[in-house]
């Protein structure tokens, strides 16, 4: 009896909990505005809030903010890079769902054994697979290396040269860098949703006697029209809040954008060039919070506005009137257009592994020469730079932010997915928070970190670690809950038939077999905790480079540079190229290895089924 | 042993490609076929596999023009793979091969060099599950004259109004041309695809269990429209329903594990069958 009726109390107060875990990214993005909004009132009430968004000059010094510039700045660039990222991006999927073959078919037949060896292991290769690696590997690059290699090869190797000034950086070059960033977002997007076109379309159409290209274009791709906007909207959303490699290319200067060499200073750029140097409290805080705040507005617009897009096909308005008369119909055979569309498609797909390519190369190239191990793990002792105190601090800052945020996901993911009535309202609008949760600019968590936890933590990881715990919350939550979802439901009805309570077949059956899932949860997190910087550099500190030492490094409660902040703080403070090459190549190698190590658990995954 | 087979599959993917390509470079007549012969399809010793294994073996068949020639026979025994290599839909079929001959309008369709535009204008093809675009009525039964280069408002929309009046659905449909053709019932939206199909204007319509996903008041409509279509076209059909063949075909073939058994009238495959394997199908559905 009395045991019962614990094991009541038991469901009852893991269910409260649950639903709490689900309600905090509700929290978490109210948090997140009213904090911001409110540390920017004092600088909408001394400026006046029209003149804030539509004055044209900003100096500190006088106290005079304007964005309007700025925000200029923002909008034109996200326009040119969605076009030309977009582009590129849709092609790119198009190009991976309907030709990109599965192998190699090379033919050898000459008397080399080696040749022979290595054709037969070329034809193994699944290029498919290949592919989708390449965007994977694209997403998960850090932006700080998006941005030097923005600067080095774009901007110096390239750019400079067209420019009449002879700088190179500015508009073009930033629309180009985030065009690339984007790129993996967009294309990825799009290829689920050109893959959840019924292949009925696709046939109906070839049974038609169109051609192939003619079935992809006139059929599938407006089939999957509404998932294409959705990804070009999020796309949007990625670009206009990108800060890190924006600020490496766009030239820092506040002017609006009129020509492709003009140097600017999107909104994001002037967030973090000036939150370094300002004065704790002072209207010109107040007004970087301000511009936080019409960041945020604007991205939350952007990210909301996916709801919107319609789902279905809806038919034109009006009726057709028919007048009959066409005299003897002649059917001829054409369709070129979808024949050139067809081979854009391969020359995008080309383009983004050439993008790719260049990338790594410039990477290895510069920076394998300079890794050394006490580069790597020189302690104090060793007297140039070190990465080994970025290590401890970027280990920490995963350490507890995981320790945080794993519980958190979890419950929110067992919530929705084992608790909550499927499509509810209640879950609707948990999942509007999260999708909300996981638009919001990283220099916007930077914010919200500095306004909250630096006031409890002061500058140190901990500060950094809740910051990056509201980062990653959203993708935990996601993937967790899509391995929850595949669990069969006959596992559960199985235990509930032993007489097993909710909570135990939740805890001993369903999460023991989501256990993949949640791993490859843990994995991307990691990965996300590595590449960011624009939230850590207010929260956990960006130490001067010559300061930053392991036995500073080794408390938490101290402020410290995680790999990426690091990597940066060499660009921002112009000392070491080659150790920062030498650390992108320490991160490039540590987003592969996260990436493998994905590819490995989702393939056992599906062996197993 | 694994690779060999991958390349094989590959020679005759890369074939068809070539093939199709090579169409395209030429400004091309859509009309190559001569339908004046009294048969519309001839089969001739065609063998299909699919790898290693053989689903089609020696069938030889002749399908006369503007007749209903059912194909009947228990699943699995190929009678869907044959009416899918009548406008070779099996070229998507990875590992396909084909041997043999299948002669419409007086060419052999598998002969390299066939434009496979061509060849699907004039054999229109039904499928199982109706499978409407995903846009207008109008936009639905235009798709196919505007990809062969028809732009013109006039000519597209007497081809509309042709086919859905060919297709008895002028009346029903006429007020709802801008309306999503997913909106239509089960019915209506296979009838819309009869429609579509014969918006291009072909002389063979391939029906591939038309009505199998229908209930039994859209099933006699389909019906009664092929008795109605088979003045101008010719149709074969695949049907797991006996009484459907026996009602509305005028030949009938029986298939059994990729063999044809039987075919002659359906008058006479049903009265009095050949072939024992035919006769313990027909009784054993009807008992």
């Amino acid at each position: 009896m009395t045991k019962a009726s614990s094991t009541k109390v038991k469901d009852t107060s893991a269910k409260v909990l649950f639903i709490v875990c689900a309600c905090l990214s509700i929290l978490a993005v109210f948090g997140i505005i009213c904090y911001i909004l409110a540390a920017s009132i004092p600088a909408f009430r001394e400026v006046g809030f029209f003149q804030f968004l539509f004055g044209t000059r900003w100096n500190h010094n006088t106290d005079t903010y304007g964005i309007l510039a700025m925000l200029c700045s923002t909008l034109v660039v996200t326009v040119l890079a969605v076009i030309l990222g977009g582009v590129i991006g849709v092609f790119t999927a198009i190009f991976m769902v309907f030709w990109c073959p599965d192998r190699f078919h090379l033919r050898y037949s000459g008397p080399n054994k080696f040749v022979q060896k290595m054709v037969a292991w070329l034809n193994k290769i699944n290029l498919r697979t290949i592919f989708d690696q390449i965007i994977k590997l694209l997403a998960g690059i850090p932006s700080v290396i998006y941005g030097y290699f923005g600067i080095i090869v774009l901007v110096q190797g390239g750019l400079v040269y067209m420019d009449p000034n002879y700088r190179g950086y500015g508009v073009l070059a930033t629309c180009i860098v985030l065009a690339i960033m984007i790129i993996p977002t967009i294309t990825s997007l799009t290829k689920n949703a050109l893959e959840a076109v019924p292949a009925q379309y696709f046939e109906g159409a070839l049974a038609m006697g169109n051609t192939k290209a003619q079935a992809v274009f006139r059929v599938v791709f407006p089939a999957a029209r509404s998932g294409i906007i959705s990804a070009l909207i999020l796309g949007i959303g990625r670009a206009v809040g990108e800060t890190m490699a924006v600020q490496m290319v766009a030239g820092g200067m506040v002017n609006f954008p009129t020509g492709l060499f003009i140097p600017i200073c999107p909104l994001t750029v002037k967030i973090n060039m000036e939150m370094g140097e300002v004065v704790p409290g002072s209207l010109h805080e107040s007004a970087l919070m301000a511009t936080g705040f019409v960041l945020l507005v604007l991205v939350l617009i952007i990210t909301l506005s996916v709801n919107f897009v319609p789902k279905e096909f809806k038919g034109k308005k009006g009726t057709r009137v028919l007048q009959g008369g066409g005299e003897n119909v002649v059917y001829r055979k054409k369709g070129l257009i979808p024949e050139i569309l067809k081979y854009c498609g391969m020359v995008c797909a080309g383009i983004v592994v050439i993008s790719l390519a260049a990338i790594i190369l410039f990477i290895c190239i510069n920076g394998i020469p300079n890794i050394s191990w006490n580069f790597l793990f020189g302690g104090d002792g060793y007297e140039g730079h070190s990465l080994a105190p970025a290590f401890l601090t970027t280990f920490y800052v995963i350490i507890f932010t995981l320790i945080i945020a794993l519980p958190l996901g979890i419950g929110a993911a067992i919530f929705l997915n084992e608790y909550a009535k499927p499509g509810s309202k209640f879950v609707k609008v948990i999942r509007t928070f999260i999708d909300t949760l996981s638009g919001v600019p990283s220099i916007v968590f930077g914010l919200f970190g500095y306004l909250l936890f630096v006031q409890i933590f002061g500058r140190s990881v901990f500060a950094g670690a809740f910051t990056m715990v509201l980062v990653i919350l959203p993708t935990i939550i996601r993937s967790t809950e899509e391995a929850l979802r595949a669990v069969p439901m006959e596992l559960r009805e199985a235990s509930y038939g032993l007489g097993a309570s909710k909570i135990r077949t939740i805890f001993k059956v369903v999460l023991p077999s989501a256990f993949p899932g949640i791993a490859t949860a843990i994995v991307l997190s990691v990965g996300r905790i590595i590449s960011e910087s624009a939230a850590l550099i207010y929260t956990a500190g960006m130490m001067a480079v010559a300061s930053s030492s392991v036995s500073s490094a080794i408390d938490p409660t101290n402020a410290g540079s995680t790999l990426t902040v690091f990597m940066y703080s060499f660009f921002a403070e112009g000392l070491a190229y080659e150790e920062a090459y030498a650390t992108a190549f320490v991160l490039l190698v540590i987003t592969f290895v996260l990436n493998l190590i994905v590819y490995f658990i989702q393939k056992r995954v599906k062996k197993k089924r | 042993m694994n690779i060999f087979k991958k390349k094989e599959a590959a020679q005759t993917e890369g074939t068809a490609e070539e093939s199709k390509q090579k169409k395209e470079k030429k400004p091309v007549t859509l009309d190559i076929f001569d339908f004046s012969g009294d048969n519309a399809i001839t089969v001739r010793d065609l063998d299909l596999f699919y790898g290693e294994f053989q689903a089609l073996k020696k069938i030889n068949m002749e399908m006369p023009k503007y007749q209903i020639t059912a194909m009947i026979g228990p699943s699995g025994c190929g009678k869907s793979t044959l009416i899918k290599t009548l406008n070779r839909m099996n070229d998507l079929v990875e590992g396909c091969r084909v041997v043999g001959e299948i002669i419409i309008g007086g060419l052999n369709i598998y002969d390299r060099g066939v434009d496979l535009s061509a060849l699907r204008k004039n054999v229109g093809m039904v499928f199982q599950k109706p499978n409407p675009f995903p846009m207008s009525v109008y936009d639905n039964i235009a798709y196919g004259p505007r990809t062969f280069g028809i732009r013109k408002k006039g000519e597209l929309d007497e081809i509309v109004e042709r086919s859905l009046k060919q297709a008895a659905m002028w009346d029903e449909l006429k007020d709802r041309l801008n309306k999503s053709a997913l909106g239509l019932s089960g019915g209506q939206q296979q009838r819309l695809c009869i429609a579509r199909a014969l918006a291009v204007g072909p002389q063979i319509l391939l029906m591939d269990e038309p009505t199998s996903a229908l209930d039994p008041i859209s099933t006699g409509k389909i019906e009664e429209l092929c008795e109605e279509l088979k003045k101008d076209v010719t149709i074969v059909m695949v049907t797991h329903n006996m009484q459907q063949a026996a009602r509305i075909s005028d030949k009938t073939a029986f298939f059994l594990l990729g063999e044809m058994i039987e075919m002659g009238d359906t008058e006479q495959v049903f009265s009095e069958p050949k072939h024992p394997e035919t006769e313990r199908y027909i009784t054993g559905r009807f008992g």
